[in-house]
């Protein structure tokens, strides 16, 4: 026992019921730094071994690691045993760093699951998984409404995105806009009201809108209606602004870099007589369009990627304006280990963030991490097509934007100054700031999502 | 201009006016990345009194007060007295980022560090601080103040509100909500119906006097699109489309129709961040049943409503859990209590199982599982004391938890144990003979010494080593002559006796422990940085 103290010093009985000496050594040690004061810095050369607390980030974040490597290593019984220990020091109704590990956790195990090493054993486990992950939430059109507010994070993009359109299709009698989004259209109403009011009149607005519902791996918030219904609820909106508008569905998939999408719009650019502009505008599904690690198709007798391929032929459309509004993360490592990371150390932020405002039990909290949780699972579970969380970060699609012909559109001061009046209606931690030509939205400094415009070049 | 993330911008609010920013080197422009902190940064832990102090500097001719020195020095010489500003030198030009001194919080971690010094006071405050500041118009409570009188100024100001009752501060949300809402359909389809063209504004303002109220019309959904709609005659005088309400001027001019929703359905969207509060306890512990909760707690425990004999699943020779365990002692060891000791004053949870019939809800039947997941709760509900920690593995703690909240989370955890996981477990504990080097805390964990990737073990020797303080080691003797005699000791002693064992395996913890920590490669924080070269305990 005595063993113990050699390394550390008997610190003063910070214990008073009589448990000092014998085997405390252990634990008076952990008491002690308790009493120290505050280091002044950070780290303290002196201090001993620190992982930070069990319930520290990194820690956590280790500890997923670890249980991921074991997982790829086939290793079922350490992977037991380090999720049972990341199940005990992380409850899903813990603080938001515990709910970030708890959904890590489990999408951990979804994986063991789903990757023959632990399938045996964890296979009970998948069942309560998968059940769990029956029990989305289907949004009617008004909740979804009122959730995309709760935080920026989506309202940022249409913010954005609606006043670089707005200014785009200046003159146009006729704006075609084309919705490649995850939202349902929840972007829409404010674009309308927009037009609507424009100095010279509302346009004609043709909208068509990718319909991905029908897709494996769509991504949530689901809706519980029907597109078509949605669609006469946006005409209806419209009409009640004095706007004519018009409403299409294209079933389409982003696995196949909408193909059918793209092939109407071909066809309707042929007939088009050039007094229409043409408005393509991609909120958080482009994505969802496999990238390079996910394979490549032949085209023109080079192997590209169906999501070069796809910007490419955006471009043959010949937009007046392309919105790419995405989460500034990346996280297309071909690595399991690799995305664990990048995907930890970013998705804290809407934990982070709904933690501010919506206490622990509220269903929109609930419906808002389940999305998160969701999100967590098909970046670490799935492989192949089925997985569609293959975000990138700001400079790559950037890059991408500029190889496939596109130029950058600067958003203007007006653009920058509603989005910046609408983030002060929400917590304190949101921000904006300007990066390139781009508007990236930032949660207590870090980047979360950025707007970037582009037309050909 | 660009607008900053954190509320940095705003001078800070308390002190007044601050002549001058602060002249701290400009940490705001580049902030840590997630998990990538800068590795030039220097971090910078301030204790809570000092985000908290607030103007300590104080002009002995006005009075007026501070929080910095320098800032108190550009005021004097306003008085024109004597003054005197630090000179700063080159080396502090060196980037700082500050971390929260709250152990549980997000900030905590160097690699979440803040970038300056005014946001980590807010932050603290914010977020651990008493809320001070109260708006008078809707209840809602600020700790900044600051951000109470941002509030303040746009209560009530600015409200929208759709005919179906619901308010909104937002005309972004309102104009969203405004689309989807039944009440247009409603109102449009009446229009429509109505040759004389009614006011159809897309929101029309409660203040105003609506449209003849549309009692009689069922909802309907728009009528059939055509495909290219033109649009109906204008209204002959288009009102302001969204007209500003005032919070506080409800009934008494907005002749409601009555099938809409009453405005009190509304209210909680806007206030629901105050009255939630109210329901937090509550709902929290209710909630967590839902969902991803008993999702994972389903996989490895038992679940309350079946009292599995958890102990005879992992022990796998062990007879009748109740025999071998007439009482609880370890969990007594574990006493949750982290804030003030783990051996001293159990809380009413450990106590509860001493009582003979075993309660419903917390496990009765300590099992080498439970006894973990009791440790391992300790360290998810009071952040300052892991289990990890006796192995070095935190230095930082805090007196934050309240061993109430310990207790619900004990037994919350205990409650979720459902017995089908713990069958992954036995297997393991079999195969293992040796009764004291085995199987950390029967638990099955490998101890192996090959040199593979062995953390967990390490944290499971160091876990046991909780236990050796006196008394608990005379718990675990009783235990282990209980009355099952031999059946006990295979299962049970078997992994008691390695508790006992486990200071003389405290030294291969601990190297264990350097290996797991050195191995975590090259995203190391600064505090994980000097793993190799501390010493462990």
């Amino acid at each position: 026992m005595m063993q113990f103290t050699h390394t550390a010093p008997p610190p003063p009985p910070l214990h008073p019921n009589g448990h000092g000496g014998l085997g405390l050594g252990l634990f008076l040690d952990v008491g002690a730094p308790r009493a120290r004061p505050w280091p002044g810095s950070f780290p303290t050369p002196a201090s001993k071994i620190s992982l930070g607390n069990l319930n520290s980030t990194s820690c956590m974040e280790q500890l997923l690691v670890h249980c991921a490597n074991a997982i790829e290593a086939n290793d079922a019984t350490l992977t037991q045993q380090i999720l049972w220990v990341l199940n005990n020091i992380a409850p899903p109704d813990g603080d938001s760093n515990q709910r970030l590990t708890a959904a890590f956790l489990c999408a951990l195990v979804a994986r063991a699951s789903r990757t023959g090493a632990c399938k045996a054993v964890t296979a009970a486990v998948a069942a309560a998984v998968e059940s769990a992950a029956l029990h989305v939430h289907r949004f009617t059109a008004v909740e979804l409404a009122s959730f995309v507010d709760l935080t920026p994070w989506h309202r940022f993009g249409y913010t954005a995105a609606n006043a670089a359109i707005l200014e785009a299709v200046e003159g146009f009698p006729v704006v075609h806009v084309v919705e490649l989004g995850t939202t349902h259209c929840m972007q829409i109403p404010t674009l309308i009201d927009m037009l609507a009011s424009r100095a010279e009149g509302p346009p004609i607005l043709r909208l068509t809108v990718a319909d991905v519902a029908s897709t494996t791996s769509a991504p949530p918030p689901a809706l519980d209606m029907s597109y078509d219904e949605l669609g006469a609820k946006l005409v209806n909106f419209a009409r009640s602004r004095n706007m004519s508008m018009d409403f299409r569905v294209v079933p389409t998939s982003p696995g196949d870099a909408f193909t059918s999408l793209i092939d109407q719009l071909r066809v309707q650019q042929l007939v088009s007589d050039g007094t229409e502009a043409l408005v393509v505008n991609c909120h958080m599904l482009l994505h969802a369009v496999p990238d390079e690690t996910a394979g490549s198709v032949m085209s023109l007798a080079q192997p590209v990627s169906l999501r070069t391929m796809l910007l490419k032929s955006l471009r043959t459309l010949d937009p007046n304006l392309v919105v790419v509004v995405e989460e500034d993360a990346d996280f297309t490592a071909d690595d399991v280990v690799g995305r664990l990371r990048a995907a930890f150390n970013f998705l804290w932020i809407p934990y982070d963030a709904v933690d501010t405002f919506l206490p622990k039990g509220s269903e929109q909290r609930r419906w808002y991490e389940a999305e998160i949780g969701w999100k967590v699972e098909n970046v670490l579970a799935q492989e192949g097509v089925e997985r569609v969380e293959r975000q990138e970060d700001r400079a790559r699609w950037g890059q991408r934007m500029r190889s496939a012909g596109f130029r950058a559109v600067a958003f203007g001061e007006e653009a920058a100054g509603e989005v910046k009046a609408m983030l002060n209606e929400h917590a304190a931690g949101w921000g904006m700031k300007r990066e390139d030509d781009d508007l990236v939205l930032t949660w207590k400094g870090h980047n979360v999502v950025f707007a970037s415009a582009w037309a050909p070049s | 201009m660009e607008a900053e993330a954190t509320p940095t911008t705003a001078v800070s609010s308390s002190g007044g006016a601050a002549p001058v920013p602060p002249p701290g080197p400009p940490a705001k422009k580049k902030r840590a990345l997630p998990g990538m902190p800068d590795p030039d940064a220097e971090v910078i832990a301030l204790s809570p009194k000092t985000l908290l102090a607030t103007n300590r500097f104080v002009c002995e001719i006005c009075n007026k007060g501070f929080q910095r020195d320098q800032n108190l020095q550009l005021h004097r010489r306003g008085h024109n007295l004597p003054w005197k500003l630090r000179q700063r030198s080159g080396k502090e030009a060196r980037k700082r980022v500050y971390v929260c001194p709250e152990p549980s919080c997000v900030h905590h971690d160097p690699s979440r560090a803040l970038g300056d010094l005014t946001g980590i006071k807010k932050h603290f405050c914010r977020k651990h601080g008493e809320k001070k500041w109260k708006c008078d118009k809707c209840s809602k409570k600020y700790a900044v103040q600051s951000d109470w009188k941002a509030h303040v100024k746009t209560c009530g100001s600015r409200e929208y509100r759709c005919d179906c009752g619901t308010l909104f501060s937002r005309r972004d949300s309102f104009i969203t909500h405004r689309a989807f809402c039944d009440a247009l359909a409603e109102e449009s389809a009446k229009a429509r119906a109505e040759a004389p063209p009614a006011e159809e504004n897309g929101g029309s303002a409660a203040v105003g006097p609506p449209p003849a109220p549309p009692l009689t019309q069922a909802p309907v959904p728009a009528a059939p699109v055509p495909l290219r709609q033109q649009p109906p005659p204008p209204p002959p005088a288009p009102a302001p489309p969204h007209r500003p309400v005032q919070r506080n001027e409800p009934e008494t001019n907005t002749p409601e129709p009555v099938q809409f929703a009453p405005p009190q359905a509304a209210v909680p969207v806007l206030s629901q961040t105050s009255a939630a509060a109210a329901n937090v306890s509550a709902s929290s512990s209710s909630s967590v049943a839902g969902t991803s909760q008993s999702l994972i707690g389903g996989m490895f425990a038992p679940s309350s409503m079946a009292p599995a004999p958890q102990f005879a699943d992992l022990g796998g020779g062990v007879s009748r859990p109740e025999r071998a365990l007439p009482a609880k002692p370890p969990s007594l060891c574990l006493a949750t209590d982290a804030s003030s000791s783990i051996f001293s004053a159990p809380a009413a949870a450990d106590r509860q199982q001493f009582a003979p019939p075993p309660p419903p809800s917390p496990s009765p039947h300590m099992s080498a599982t439970a006894l973990l997941q009791k440790a391992a709760q300790m360290g998810a509900t009071s952040s300052s004391s892991s289990f990890l920690r006796c192995l070095g593995l935190d230095v930082s703690s805090s007196p934050g938890a309240s061993s109430s909240g310990q207790q619900h989370h004990h037994e919350a955890m205990q409650a979720s144990l459902p017995d089908t996981s713990m069958q992954q477990w036995p297997q393991r504990m079999e195969p293992e003979p040796s009764p004291m080097l085995s199987p950390g805390l029967g638990l099955g964990l490998p101890y192996d010494s090959s040199g593979a990737p062995v953390c967990l073990p390490d944290l499971m020797m160091g876990q046991s080593s909780l236990f050796s303080g006196k008394p608990a080691t005379l718990d675990f003797l009783g235990l282990g002559m209980s009355p099952t005699g031999a059946s006990a000791s295979r299962g049970f002693s078997a992994f008691i006796q390695p508790i006992g064992g486990a200071v003389g395996m405290a030294g291969i913890g601990a190297g264990a422990v350097e290996t797991f920590v050195a191995g975590r490669g090259p995203q190391a924080t600064p505090c994980e940085r000097n793993s190799s070269t501390s010493p462990i305990l």
